[in-house]
């Protein structure tokens, strides 16, 4: 590879910045039904191939439309296309994670976390193998989110789509914090969370939170796969992997905790990176397994403090 | 043998001869996918003793069919292993890789649990793919050699087929002989009701490492049969996808049951065939039917069967002859001596020290928080103690697991009881009783636990006890391991006054055989009459203790509890 170390910085940091989106995501909802969400990791694909498709509709559209900026690059005209089509994106998933939490979650609410585990091994599987029979198992590259190409810091050449990259998941997380700490929609959802009775004993009705929560989930996932559809493609059978990094992140971080998670998977982030460059792609892999595996040996409650309890 | 069981045996008779003879008669083609059927079928038998019985969601059951595909493989190849020896072997290695992982992995939360077994299976799926030299790497191990019997090959389709599913005849046994009677009472309570089904007596630990252990040797087994089978042993025998298969035959065809294993991995298997249409992309069809069988058939295939199959005891409900415990109460005096327990900053316990004699009702009285149930959780070893004694008789249970102390005479109950409601009453009894006992005198003990309890309603499921009943139920389960001294945690709450007078009358009776009570209550009109001893806890520490008469005087305690004396 031969890139320097603020530049695999840079990889790292936009890695783990979309797989805190995901974590995120991840942590939503087992804060909200306290089950884990097995196909987070295949609706972070999803995200990818609907960014992919929502690009073929709107580039021919750009291109006829949209005055040609020529000095920039030979895709000129599509340059900040991306900037339309992550929140495209995230509310076609947002709509997705409606219909997910419809089919997955609410058959199944009265029923124990497990069920709900198991069903969303199910939806990942259709979403895994529908997504092959639709756009094929051959990768697809993804919308930059401003424009290819690099820029140089000095003697750093840095890649402007990382750097997007690292600024829109701030964006997104930052977001993400503020609706939960600091909006009327954000404390209901947190009520519901620690206790659904009591917030429908105040009026608060749960199952619309749920949904939203699902809808949230699903939408920052779906980000997430926009955000890493170009740099690293798309394909059916990435979903697997991203839902691991977000199952160990949240594990390291804390089971419950948001933060945790999120920071979590910045190291597991920047972790992957450096260890593909210096060792390789499969000790990385290897290493953080086995890590997760020595974590929960010496803390088998989880490295951080928990912030619930007895919860599957 | 009851009929239920004879008709048992006659279905899964049937369900194992019946597709043998389908396929046999349906030429080369199905009988290689009724082989696989028959190969997934063992290692959902396995699945379904640490998912089904025991409730825990291991994902590394894929991992054991890859790592038992794999022993075969290897040993046939680079060492001419052959039939039984190198079938022992990928019993015997995914059975001791069981057994290590076990250790960091068993006692982890469900939530973790999972995570723990997928990191395991995924490190399984980078050796393999990796470790060139020993596995071939990404393009796997051709030329396992077939099975051999006696020096014949068995290379026919036909041959295969039968072998598999002798192989999986005696699954069925095995699994039936590791679940028969009281056992497969013991890991429903376990899964069900885990708090009720330790302070039993039951070992948690025990249980899930027998189990865990034994389902992998199912699935190697199973994976041993598929290489021989196809002659190739490649990384895909240890991909996720095989997971997702024995997880969704699981599911569909019901969790419990071996019926459920045969019925799930016979219809999944065939699925391919009949969604033909989506060509490669049948899988989609998986999960569409895993979806549709989690939110349809909770219990699956099997359940939908469950009138024929399962074979439970209705309870009796004519009184027994005997109402003696076949379990004599051992006379023993429990000492709990300066107990401390503190949550962070909350002093819980403040060096507590309680006694209780033999027949004697000690009852113990305080303020919400007073640290009461804190108590009875310590004592009872359902949480860890900062400091301090308990001794029962001679023996030291202070490092004691909470089964063990169960086991050697210190039971309790639950301030809210939860009931396992797949059992029936005298099954929730049966699974408390001492493993010494033999089935019969078991169902003795049982039931005069129950008539001691005062549990005298008619047959009737657990879903369907009253509130009180289901406290009875609940003294009953701890009466059955046959206590010396018994923790009571609010055992009159929520009762009527007419249920609090039997019950009152039901615990003095208890104490004529030597039982000693430790009964917790705010009750004061059931718990003041009863007791022969009061002692009041006030923010950890024992403020009065004495005869009920004089404690409910006692200035410390009416500040601390009463606020006034009663009358």
């Amino acid at each position: 590879m031969g890139a320097s170390i603020p530049q695999l910085l840079v990889n790292g940091v936009a890695l783990g910045a979309a797989y805190a989106l995901i974590a995120l995501g991840f942590v939503l909802v087992i804060n909200a039904v306290g089950a884990v969400n097995f196909a987070q990791g295949d609706l972070v694909m999803a995200g990818g191939f609907v960014a992919v498709t929502i690009t073929e509709y709107l580039t021919p559209w750009a291109n006829d439309n949209l005055p040609d900026l020529a000095f920039i690059g030979p895709r000129a005209s599509a340059v900040g296309l991306g900037l339309v089509i992550l929140p495209l994106t995230m509310v076609v998933m947002a709509v997705l994670g409606l219909l997910f939490s419809a089919l997955a979650y609410a058959p199944l609410r009265h029923r124990p976390p497990v069920s709900v585990f198991i069903s969303t091994i199910a939806v990942g599987l259709i979403l895994q193998h529908g997504a092959n029979a639709v756009f094929g198992p051959e990768p697809r590259v993804g919308p930059p989110l401003v424009v290819d190409g690099n820029f140089a810091l000095g003697p750093i050449t840095l890649s402007i789509q990382q750097l997007s990259v690292i600024f829109a998941a701030g964006c997104l997380i930052t977001g993400t914090g503020l609706l939960l700490s600091r909006s009327q929609l954000g404390r209901q959802l947190r009520a519901v969370a620690q206790d659904p009775e009591m917030a429908e004993a105040i009026g608060i009705s749960a199952g619309h939170c749920i949904a939203i929560t699902f809808a949230l989930a699903v939408a920052l996932a779906g980000s997430a796969g926009m955000l890493l559809s170009n740099q690293f493609f798309v394909a059916p059978s990435d979903g697997g992997l991203f839902m691991l990094k977000a199952y160990i992140a949240v594990t390291v971080g804390g089971w419950g905790r948001l933060d945790g998670a999120a920071f979590a998977a910045l190291l597991i982030g920047v972790f992957e990176v450096m260890m593909a460059a210096f060792v390789s792609y499969v000790m990385a892999e290897a290493l953080l397994y086995a890590g997760v595996l020595l974590v929960l040996l010496v803390r088998p409650s989880g490295l951080l403090r928990e912030t619930i309890q007895r919860r599957t | 043998m009851k009929a239920g069981s004879l008709r048992n045996v006659g279905i899964m008779a049937a369900l194992l001869i019946a597709p043998v003879a389908f396929a046999l008669s349906a030429g080369g083609y199905e009988q290689r996918i009724m082989t696989l059927a028959g190969i997934y079928a063992i290692a959902v038998l396995g699945y379904q003793l640490i998912f089904g019985r025991l409730g825990a969601l291991s994902l590394a059951q894929g991992s054991f069919f890859g790592i038992g595909a794999y022993t075969t493989g290897l040993l046939g190849i680079h060492l001419d292993w052959a039939f039984p020896a190198s079938f022992l072997a990928s019993l015997i290695i995914p059975a001791a890789i069981a057994c290590i992982i076990a250790i960091p992995v068993l006692r982890l939360e469900s939530h973790y649990f999972a995570l723990a077994t997928l990191g395991i299976s995924q490190i399984a799926l980078l050796v393999g793919v990796n470790w060139t030299e020993g596995t071939g790497g990404a393009n796997g191990l051709y030329g396992v050699p077939p099975l051999r019997i006696l020096g014949t090959a068995l290379d026919s389709s036909e041959a295969m087929l039968v072998v598999v599913w002798c192989v999986l005849a005696s699954a069925v046994l095995a699994f039936s002989w590791l679940v028969k009677g009281r056992a497969a009472h013991r890991l429903t309570l376990l899964r069900e009701a885990p708090e009720a089904a330790v302070t039993a007596g039951i070992d948690i630990g025990a249980r899930r490492l027998s189990l865990f252990v034994a389902s992998a040797a199912f699935g190697g087994a199973a994976g041993a049969l598929q290489a021989h089978s196809i002659g190739v042993v490649s990384p895909a025998v240890l991909e996720f996808q095989v997971m997702v298969s024995i997880l969704a035959m699981t599911v569909i065809g019901g969790r419990g049951h071996p019926a459920g294993a045969i019925l799930g991995a016979v219809l999944l298997v065939h699925l391919p065939e009949w969604f033909r249409f989506l060509e490669a992309h049948y899988l989609v069809a998986y999960g569409a039917a895993l979806l549709v069988a989690v939110i349809i058939m909770p219990e699956g295939l099997a359940g939908l069967f469950r009138r024929w199959l399962v074979t439970q005891e209705r309870w009796a409900p004519e009184p027994p002859r005997t109402s003696k415990p076949e379990v004599p109460t051992t006379l023993a005096v429990l000492h709990l001596v300066g107990l401390c327990k503190r949550y962070g900053g909350v002093v819980a316990l403040d060096n507590v020290s309680i006694t209780v004699v033999p027949g004697e009702i000690l009852g113990l009285i305080g303020p919400n928080g007073s640290g009461k149930s804190t108590l009875i959780n310590v004592a009872s070893g359902l949480q860890t103690l900062d400091a301090g004694e308990i001794r029962l008789g001679n023996l030291d249970l202070t490092g004691m697991p909470a089964h063990g102390r169960a086991r050697v005479g210190l039971s309790r109950t639950f301030q809210t009881p939860v009931q396992a409601l797949g059992l029936s009453p005298l099954e929730s009894v049966l699974a408390a009783c001492p493993a010494g006992l033999d089935e019969r005198r078991a169902e003795r003990h049982a039931a005069a636990c129950l008539s001691a309890a005062g549990l005298t309603a008619p047959a009737v499921p657990t879903t369907s006890l009253s509130p009180a009943e289901a406290r009875r139920l609940d003294l009953a389960r701890a009466l059955a391991s046959g206590p010396a001294v018994l923790l009571l945690d609010e055992p009159a709450a929520g009762l009527t006054p007419a249920e609090r007078d039997d019950l009152a009358c039901c615990l003095k009776h208890l104490t004529d055989s030597g039982l000693g009570l430790l009964l917790v209550d705010h009750t004061m009109d059931f718990l003041l009459p009863l007791a022969d001893r009061v002692i009041c806890l006030a923010t950890g520490s024992v403020v009065a203790e004495g005869p009920p008469s004089m404690v409910a005087r006692d200035p410390a305690a009416i500040a601390a509890y009463f606020g006034e004396p009663p009358p």
